[in-house]
């Protein structure tokens, strides 16, 4: 196990250099029927590339429609006027990603020559193009000189990392050279204007407004410069950092930004002050004081019985609180019931802190800020929102596409295990029913359970009781990837050994503490890269709400551009962006899922 | 679980823990508690359902199948039916149409494409993988509708589009030419079903003269010429299985004379028998040596299982639908009445027909013939995009399972001596293909689901039927349930194919 699991420090084989000749001879040129495939599929390339070039810059082609419309693709009818927000939203997940990057310290290391060779194929690909593309010869030439240059800048490159012996002479590292990257992209924005056009009278125009809406050139460096100074900066004070401490805040300031920051920062809720001091905050303390006081008495170890029957009856009490406010027998504010079920919860998990009394305290701190946190969220959720809006919602375009995404897979993923272990349960009743619903689920189509959640829903709904169409959209689909990412965690609850589970009894740990700390880890390490490809699954059909009607980037490049009075018609374009984009969010998930497998040792078997 | 399996010494007799804390008593009580939790939702949500319906003056059920919905479809076997039932049919047969397609040639591009990943030449691997990089990662959706605004902006339809009648494309589709089954096809499938016969007569002769002389008698193309032979003889001498016809005829009468209690009474004591059956062969293949069957949990809610499954048997076939019975006679009256026809005599054309497109102009606008196979624009686009998504995937599949054959099995075949093509054959692709039927079976079902965004440019598949029809009676809830039988039947056909060929493919082990 250890050996299949560790990761690989050692070197891969180096590969043996051949001169391009040789190259080309071996594998271009070996034999009679290979030079004639060669041949043939060339020719064929040569076409191919020349048709989707004479595609893309032929005259006809309005590209003008997706550069004018790039803001309603990306973030729909977000006000103009409080637009600042969307890239402080922006700059959030700068920082964070900064700060993750330099305290999980990426040591990753690119070699000079896989540099100087995307230098080159880049080159090459310049002169390709230039040969093949219908443009004027002046700027055919311009290319061709470009091209030239960087095969010549990536040779050179290439000749000196063969000269050099050392690794860390002809490797440099990941991160800054992806900075160095990233910089180069803002940097052409301030000589390209892509993206940031009006088109008024029938004349394109950069830069018409000096609104953060309007311009994306100084926003975009701005991004650049918090990402690279939040990495410099966690960099210099790395070494008087507590590194664990770190990470664990990190890895739950990742879980909580999508929640702060799409309904705080974006929605922009308009809290109501009163209503906080009179019945919030003494909620919250409440909750914290005398819930934190059943928890530490919980948590005793010489409590015995009383703990778990007490632990059992919140359960209940905090279930039937929600079968109550079904029926409207008595009312309760949501955000009591959602506190009754977590402090359940947090009761039936007790009996594992039950140690010395630092442990204990620990506990219930962590239940304070449980509290705290859901509070807030709740709070600020139930505010309605200052923003002035067109639409139902704030969110649509690429946004929308981003919301559903992360929301769905944040939501399926704990619903899923649960499947998972219901349906590897010795329980027979739980099984038959978990299995009836991950395979009715996964043998029909996602289209259909959309229509379902979005059509019929309502009718199931008690009379008066209302739910917004992207809430029906995510419940509908929440449910559907569950199905999935249930028989994905099963894999991995399968290839859990038997001896784990014995060996767990044998150490007399219960049922749930047996699950959480012994087999559930184990099963979810070797699940993690079908689940990345879940994810691409999930982020690729987001596609669908298109259908349903909701607005996301889909449906504005297919639908609202085209309708637009000055682009009538214009819909290829619109799409080929986002086919684009799709690609390239999901082509990068998986190249990181194919390392991901590498390092966790599968496919090594 | 560990609480029921401390192990006490024997002079101490056995305490048992509070009710609270019994492992068997919670984890039934656990159960029957969540099973009753699921029948309160799903009665809660129905009676909800049922409240709102009628507040809306609907009514449920399925009565809308047989009423006129008064709809038009874009393409199909009856593009103006007469009643809803008949709508959503026409929906199926497109639905499957399209996944037949699909599925034949997804296979046929996946498995070049992943052979081609695998090529030595450079060119042609890279192709490859950019073919299965593409298309894999953009979204399905997305490539149909950039396949349908592509075709819809094509030029108009002339006497002159395309390529000299042989492929025409248009904004109004593409059409190709085609083969389709003629007058005299059945009559000539009962001589072929004679050629099988003497074609595997003949294939075995010829491998047991192989076996025993050791020469090379070719049984495979020995067996191919007898069926030739007799799908040519056929070919002009098929109007005399005439008389197979009147066969069918006579079953047919035979049929409907069954009366419909004896049925009933029959299909119960099959459901009783057959339950009856399975519980007694469990119940021995538990039995320990000592005698009496030791039953886990899991056993005993097996058996409860089958017995209640045989109970809501009867009860379905006499109460809930009593007119099951009748249903099955007539319909399967009218399948050997349809076999009658399709056998009888009179029957003198060949068995095949083909023909090339064709452009002809009716009235004021051009249109296809109907000689050609011609696909609809909907139908262009979301062909075009579920076969290369899926191509993509299979392909994939194919690269995985050639791989997974390990170096050392293509070591030995060469060392025995074999030649390339022989060792593909034997060695290589049969152990290929063992790693490869279960995931491309997976394949053809994501396929299948997939057809149904052909809503999304308009071409008649069963959601965009059934949402229409839905949305003009009222009646999305019943259409649901249709939905999900169809795509379940659909599934549960493809997986029973795909575990055939499975089962066949499987090591056979001592």
């Amino acid at each position: 196990m250890s050996e299949m699991t560790s990761i690989k420090t050692g070197k891969r084989p180096e590969e043996v250099s051949r001169s391009p000749s040789e190259w080309i001879r071996q594998n271009l040129f070996s034999n009679i029927p290979n030079t004639i495939l060669t041949i043939i599929f060339g020719i064929f390339t040569l076409y191919a590339i020349r048709g989707i070039l004479g595609f893309v810059l032929s005259g006809e082609r309005r590209w003008e429609a997706v550069a004018t419309n790039m803001r309603l693709l990306m973030a729909q009818g977000y006000p103009a006027n409080q637009f600042v927000r969307v890239w402080f939203t922006l700059g959030c997940l700068m920082v964070l990603t900064g700060l993750s990057l330099a305290i999980w310290s990426g040591k990753g290391r690119l070699s000079v020559k896989k540099i100087s060779n995307w230098v080159m194929s880049t080159g090459l690909g310049l002169a390709v193009f230039a040969a093949l593309a219908p443009i004027s010869a002046s700027s055919r030439l311009g290319w061709v000189i470009a091209g030239a240059l960087l095969i010549a800048g990536g040779l050179g490159l290439w000749q000196r990392a063969k000269n050099k012996t050392t690794e860390t002479l002809h490797t440099i590292p990941t991160v800054p050279f992806s900075f160095g990257f990233l910089g180069i992209l803002v940097l052409s924005l301030w000589v390209v204007p892509f993206g940031h056009y009006a088109f008024t009278n029938g004349e394109l125009v950069a830069e018409t407004g000096r609104t953060v809406a309007m311009s994306t050139k100084l926003p975009f460096t701005v991004m650049w410069l918090l990402l690279v100074g939040t990495y410099c900066l966690t960099n210099l004070v790395r070494e008087s950092l507590p590194i664990a401490q770190a990470k664990a805040c990190l890895v739950g300031l990742w879980l909580l930004s999508p929640f702060i920051l799409n309904w705080i920062v974006l929605r922009d809720p308009d809290f109501d002050y009163g209503h906080i001091v009179s019945t919030d905050i003494p909620l919250a303390a409440l909750f914290i004081f005398v819930g934190g006081g059943i928890l530490f008495m919980l948590a005793k170890p010489s409590l015995g019985e009383i703990g778990r029957l007490t632990a059992i009856a919140l359960l209940i009490f905090g279930v039937f609180n929600w079968v109550a406010a079904f029926f409207g027998w008595y009312p309760m504010l949501q955000k009591v019931r959602i506190s009754f079920v977590l402090l359940a919860l947090a009761a039936l998990i007790a009996p594992n802190f039950a140690a010395d009394r630092k442990t204990r305290l620990k506990f219930v701190t962590g239940w304070a800020i449980l509290i705290l946190i859901s509070h807030w969220l709740i709070t600020a959720v139930n505010s309605p929102s200052t923003l002035e809006l067109q639409g139902p919602t704030y969110l649509g375009g690429f946004s929308l596409t981003l919301f559903v995404a992360i929301l769905t897979l944040l939501l399926s993923f704990p619903l899923g295990v649960l499947l998972a272990l219901g349906r590897t349960s010795s329980m027979p009743i739980a099984r038959v029913l978990c299995t009836g619903y991950i395979e009715s689920i996964r043998g029909v189509p996602l289209i259909t359970i959309l229509f379902f959640f979005s059509n019929i829903l309502p009718l199931f709904l008690p009379q008066g009781m209302e739910i917004a169409e992207l809430a029906a959209i995510v419940t509908g689909y929440t449910l559907f990837s569950a199905a999935y990412l249930a028989e994905n965690v099963r894999g991995g609850l399968q290839s859990v050994m038997r001896g784990q589970y014995e060996a767990a009894d044998a150490i007399g740990l219960t049922t749930s503490q047996r699950t959480g700390f012994i087999v559930l880890p184990q099963a979810l390490r070797v699940s993690i890269p079908p689940l990345v490809g879940q994810a691409i699954g999930v982020f690729k059909e987001t596609s669908l709400v298109a259908i349903i009607g909701a607005y996301d980037i889909l449906r504005i490049a297919n639908n609202v551009v085209p309708a637009q009075t000055e682009f009538l018609g214009v819909k290829r374009e619109g799409l080929l962006l986002v086919s684009v984009i799709y690609f390239i969010v999901a082509f990068s998930m998986s190249k990181y899922s194919q390392r991901l497998e590498e390092r966790v040792g599968l496919g090594e078997r | 679980m560990s609480a029921t399996t401390e192990v006490k010494p024997s002079n101490q007799h056995h305490q048992r823990p509070p009710f609270y804390r019994d492992a068997t008593v919670v984890k039934w009580l656990f159960q029957v508690g969540a099973l009753a939790l699921v029948i309160f939702a799903l009665w809660f949500l129905s009676s909800q359902a049922r409240d709102n319906l009628s507040a809306r003056n609907i009514s449920t059920g399925f009565d809308f199948l047989s009423v006129d919905p008064g709809i038009n479809l874009s393409e199909g076997i009856d593009t103006r039916p007469a009643t809803g039932g008949r709508a959503l049919w026409v929906g199926m047969v497109n639905t499957i149409r399209l996944a037949a397609a699909g599925i034949f040639f997804a296979t046929i591009i996946g498995l070049f494409i992943g052979l081609a990943r695998l090529s030595n030449n450079w060119v042609v691997n890279k192709l490859g993988s950019i073919f299965v990089e593409t298309l894999r990662n953009i979204p399905l959706l997305v490539q149909i509708l950039l396949y349908g605004s592509i075709l819809a902006n094509l030029g108009d339809l002339q006497f002159d589009s395309g390529w000299d009648n042989w492929i025409i494309w248009s904004n109004k589709g593409l059409s190709v030419p085609r083969v389709f089954i003629a007058d005299g096809f059945y009559q000539w499938a009962v001589f072929m079903i004679i050629g099988a016969f003497a074609a595997r007569w003949a294939y075995n002769r010829r491998s047991r003269l192989h076996d025993e002389t050791g020469e090379n008698t070719y049984p495979w193309i020995g067996s191919l010429a007898v069926l030739t032979v007799f799908a040519i003889i056929g070919w002009f001498i098929h109007p005399i299985f005439g008389w197979v016809g009147n066969i069918f005829g006579f079953i047919s009468d035979g049929i409907s004379k069954i009366p419909e209690e004896a049925l009933q009474f029959l299909l119960s004591a099959i459901a009783i028998f057959v339950a009856a059956n399975w519980i007694r062969g469990f119940l021995r293949s538990r039995r320990t040596p000592g005698g009496a069957a030791r039953l886990t949990d899991d056993d005993k809610f097996r058996v409860i299982f089958a017995g209640v499954g045989a109970g809501i048997a009867i009860f379905a076939i006499f109460i809930v639908w009593p007119g099951l019975s009748s249903w099955i006679i007539n319909s399967s009256s009218d399948l050997f009445e349809v076999l009658e026809n399709k056998f009888g005599d009179g029957r003198t054309g060949g068995p095949f027909g083909a023909d090339r497109p064709e452009v002809i102009k009716p009235g004021k606008f051009e249109k296809y013939g109907p000689s050609g196979l011609t696909m609809s624009l909907g139908f262009a686009a979301v062909f075009f995009g579920i076969v290369l998504y899926t191509a993509a995937f299979i392909a994939e599949v194919v690269r995985g399972g050639i791989l997974a054959v390990p170096k050392g099995q293509i070591e030995a075949a060469n060392s025995l001596g074999m030649r390339r093509s022989a060792a593909l054959r034997t060695v290589i692709l049969p152990q290929a293909l063992r790693v490869i039927m279960p995931p491309l079976g997976n394949q053809y079902l994501n396929l299948t689901k997939n057809t149904s965004l052909a809503i999304a440019v308009g071409f008649s598949d069963l959601v965009q039927v059934g949402q229409t029809v839905g949305n003009q009676t009222g009646k999305n809830l019943s259409v649901f349930a249709i939905w999900m039988l169809f795509y379940l039947a659909c599934s549960l056909t493809i997986s029973v194919a795909v575990n055939f060929f499975n089962v066949r493919l499987r090591i056979v082990e001592r």
